[in-house]
C-alpha cells in the first residue's frame, strides 16, 4: 500500500516535470564570439559527473552569445598543449577533474587557461554534494565568466514564468514556475484556472510576488516557493490591485491599485502593513518599478494622452519623462546598474523592446518581432528576457545586450510568458 | 470536411461554457441557475473560423425568474450587452452612450437588479497597463449610469488582455476584444 502511494507520488511528481520543462534553443552562433573549449573534466571513480558539469557550463557559455563554447576529443590532464589550442584558434580552456569522495560527496578541482599568455587565469578545488553538480556547474561558469571578462555571470541564478496551456473545453491552466537559469530543474509554484501575471523575484530569492485572479479579480500575492503552501495575501483593496515590484531592500512591494477608480502606483511595507501612494496623477500610472538604488521609480502613464514612462525621484518627489521617442512606451525596468531602461516601445504597429540610456536618451531597439512585452534584465545586465510570439505561440526570449538574440525558450505544450530573472544567490 | 470543422467546433464551443460559468459564477457570486445561449446561429461560421473559445453568456445570473426574463428581453429588444472601445481610448461614443441609456432605463425599472461591468482590451501593449486600460472602459460607462442615480448598483472589474473573444492577432480580432461587457444579477 505505502510502495503504491510512493508510486503515484513518483509517477505525479514526474508528469509534473516532464510537463513543466521548456525547450531551449540557441538561435545564433556568432562567429566573433570568444572561442573556448570546455573539457569533459577528468573523473576519477564511477561517476558520469564529469561529463555532466562540463556540458552544463558549455550550454551556459552558448547560450550567453558572447562565447563559442566547443568540447574537446579528449580528457585533458595536466600537461596542456599550448601550441596545438593555438593553432585552432582557442583563446581560453577550461578543464578539471572530479573525485568521488563517497556516495554523496564529490571533489571538485577546475582550471581557466589563457592559452595565448599560457597563464592560469583561475583555479578552484572544493567538495560538491551530489545533488549540487547543477548548481556548481552554475557557480563555476559565473566564476569563469568573470575571470574572463571581468564581470559577474547571471547564470547561478534562477528564471520565473508562466505557462499557459489549453485545456480544451475553453478551459485554461495556468502555472507559475521557478528554474534555474538554463531552464533546467522547473518547478510549479502555483496551478490555477484563472490569469496568473507578473511574477517578480524578491531581491533574497526566497519569495514571489504575482498577480492572480483567483478571486475573481486581480490581487497581488506573495509565494515563498521554497517552503511548502506559505503565501502571503495583501490587504483587500477596492479594484485593481497588480502590477507588484520589490523595493531592493526587500521590506516593502510598489504596486498598482485603484482605490476610487483612479490606478495610482503605492508602496506597500509589508512588516508595517503601511500603505503609501506614489504617484497622484489623475491617468493610468501603473508598472512601476525601483532603481536598484530605491531612490526612484520607473512608471507608465497616460498622463499625456500617450502611453510613456516616467521617472519619479523618490527623494526630491519629481517627474521627470524618460523618454521622448515613440508614441507608446511602457512596462520600463532599470537595468542593474540603473543606467539604462529596457521598455516596450512602439515601432510602426509593432511592439519590440528598446533599450534607452536613461542619461544620453540613447534609444537602441533590441528585437525585431510584433508583439514582445515584459523586458526583465538578466542580474548582471548583459541580457534581456522578454515575452513575444512566434509563430502563433507564446514564447520567451533572450537578447544579449550586442543585439543578438541568444535564445528561445518555448513549451510544447502551451504558451509561455511573465518572465522574471532572480537576483545573485547570497 | 468544413461541414465536419463547423460541427465539432460549435460542439467545442457549447461545451466550453461550463467553465465560462464557472468564471462569470466567481466575478457575480454563487448562482443557482445559468443559461448558456445557444450559437448555433448563422454568425457561427465566421466566429468558429478565428475562435474556438469564444463564448456568450446569459447575461443574467442569479435565481429569479421574473428578473431573469426582464434581462431576456432587454436583449430582444436589441440592447447591446457587450460595448466595444478605439484603441487604447476608453471614451464612449454617442452610439454606445444610447445603449447605456437603455440599460440606465432597464435599471430604474428594475431595482432588484445589479449590474457587473467586465472590462476587456486587446492584446497589444503591455498586460498590466491593458488591465489598468479595462478597468478604465468599465468605469466610462459606469460614469454615464452614474448621471443616473445608479452607481451604487454597479461592480466593475477588469481582466485586461486575459479573457479575449478572439484569438486572432489582426484589427478583426482585437476590436472584439477591446469591450466591456455587461452582466446582472
Amino acid at each position: 500500500m505505502k510502495f503504491v502511494r510512493l508510486l503515484a507520488v513518483f509517477i505525479y511528481l514526474h508528469s509534473m516535470v516532464a510537463h513543466a520543462i521548456l525547450e531551449v534553443t540557441v538561435l545564433k552562433q556568432d562567429e566573433k564570439a570568444f572561442p573556448i573549449v570546455i573539457a569533459p573534466f577528468e573523473v576519477v571513480g564511477d561517476t558520469k559527473k564529469g561529463q555532466e558539469i562540463a556540458n552544463i557550463m558549455r550550454d551556459n557559455f552558448n547560450r550567453s552569445g558572447e562565447f563559442n563554447a566547443s568540447s574537446s576529443k579528449d580528457v585533458i590532464y595536466d600537461k596542456i598543449d599550448y601550441d596545438k589550442w593555438r593553432s585552432q584558434k582557442v583563446e581560453a580552456l577550461v578543464y578539471g577533474r572530479i573525485e568521488k569522495v563517497n556516495q554523496k560527496v564529490f571533489k571538485v578541482k577546475v582550471y581557466l587557461l589563457d592559452i595565448y599568455s599560457s597563464k592560469e587565469l583561475y583555479t578552484k578545488e572544493f567538495s560538491v554534494h551530489n545533488s549540487g553538480i547543477r548548481r556548481i556547474a552554475h557557480y563555476l561558469s559565473d566564476q569563469i565568466y568573470e575571470a574572463l571578462l571581468g564581470e559577474k555571470g547571471s547564470f547561478y541564478t534562477r528564471l520565473s514564468y508562466v505557462t499557459v496551456v489549453n485545456k480544451g473545453r475553453g478551459n485554461r491552466e495556468y502555472r507559475l514556475e521557478i528554474s534555474h537559469s538554463d531552464a533546467q530543474n522547473p518547478q510549479t509554484i502555483l496551478i490555477s484556472s484563472s490569469p496568473i501575471l507578473s511574477p517578480a523575484w524578491s531581491p533574497d530569492q526566497k519569495k514571489i510576488a504575482y498577480v492572480s485572479f483567483e478571486n475573481g479579480r486581480s490581487e497581488v500575492f506573495v509565494r515563498y516557493p521554497f517552503v511548502r503552501r506559505k503565501t502571503q495575501k495583501l490587504p483587500y483593496f477596492d479594484g485593481i490591485s497588480s502590477a507588484p515590484s520589490w523595493h531592493p531592500n526587500g521590506q516593502s512591494i510598489a504596486l498598482t491599485l485603484s482605490k476610487n477608480g483612479n490606478k495610482d502606483i503605492y508602496s506597500y511595507h509589508l512588516k508595517d502593513k503601511k500603505l503609501t501612494q506614489l504617484t497622484f496623477d489623475n491617468g493610468i500610472d501603473t508598472e512601476a518599478n525601483y532603481s536598484p538604488d530605491g531612490n526612484s521609480i520607473v512608471f507608465t502613464s497616460n498622463r499625456s494622452g500617450q502611453v510613456q514612462v516616467y521617472i519619479k525621484d523618490l527623494t526630491t518627489g519629481k517627474i521627470k519623462r524618460a523618454i521622448f521617442t515613440g508614441s507608446y512606451n511602457a512596462k520600463a525596468v532599470f537595468s542593474p546598474n540603473g543606467k539604462q531602461l529596457a521598455m516596450v516601445h512602439r515601432v510602426g504597429k509593432d511592439y519590440r523592446i528598446a533599450l534607452l540610456d536613461i542619461k544620453t536618451k540613447d534609444l537602441i531597439i533590441m528585437t525585431n518581432n510584433a508583439l514582445d512585452e515584459s523586458p526583465y534584465f538578466s542580474p548582471n545586465g548583459n541580457m534581456i528576457i522578454f515575452a513575444t510570439n512566434k509563430k502563433d505561440r507564446g514564447v520567451l526570449s533572450v537578447v544579449s545586450l550586442l543585439g543578438r538574440e541568444t535564445f528561445e525558450l518555448a513549451s510544447k505544450a502551451g504558451e509561455v510568458r511573465e518572465p522574471n530573472w532572480s537576483h545573485y544567490s547570497k | 470536411m468544413i461541414k465536419i470543422v463547423i460541427l465539432s467546433a460549435s460542439v467545442v464551443l457549447l461545451s466550453s461554457c461550463s467553465t465560462v460559468e464557472e468564471f462569470v459564477n466567481k466575478i457575480i457570486g454563487e448562482p443557482n441557475v445559468v443559461t448558456v445561449e445557444d450559437r448555433r446561429s448563422a454568425t457561427q461560421e465566421s466566429i468558429v473560423a478565428e475562435d474556438y473559445s469564444s463564448f456568450e453568456v446569459q447575461n443574467y445570473i442569479g435565481t429569479n425568474n421574473a428578473a431573469k426574463d426582464a434581462v431576456t428581453e432587454l436583449k430582444n429588444a436589441g440592447t447591446n450587452f457587450v460595448l466595444y472601445f478605439s484603441y487604447d481610448g476608453y471614451e464612449i461614443d454617442k452610439k454606445s452612450t444610447e445603449e447605456i441609456i437603455q440599460h440606465a432605463n432597464f435599471m430604474r425599472d428594475n431595482p432588484q437588479l445589479n449590474l457587473t461591468l467586465a472590462g476587456h482590451a486587446d492584446e497589444r501593449g503591455t498586460r498590466e497597463y491593458n488591465l489598468a486600460l479595462g478597468e478604465n472602459r468599465a468605469l466610462s460607462v459606469k460614469e454615464i449610469l452614474g448621471l443616473y442615480d445608479l452607481a451604487s448598483r454597479v461592480k466593475v472589474i477588469s481582466f485586461g488582455e486575459e479573457n479575449p473573444i478572439s484569438q486572432a492577432h489582426d484589427e478583426q480580432g482585437w476590436q472584439k476584444n477591446r469591450r466591456v461587457e455587461f452582466f446582472y444579477k
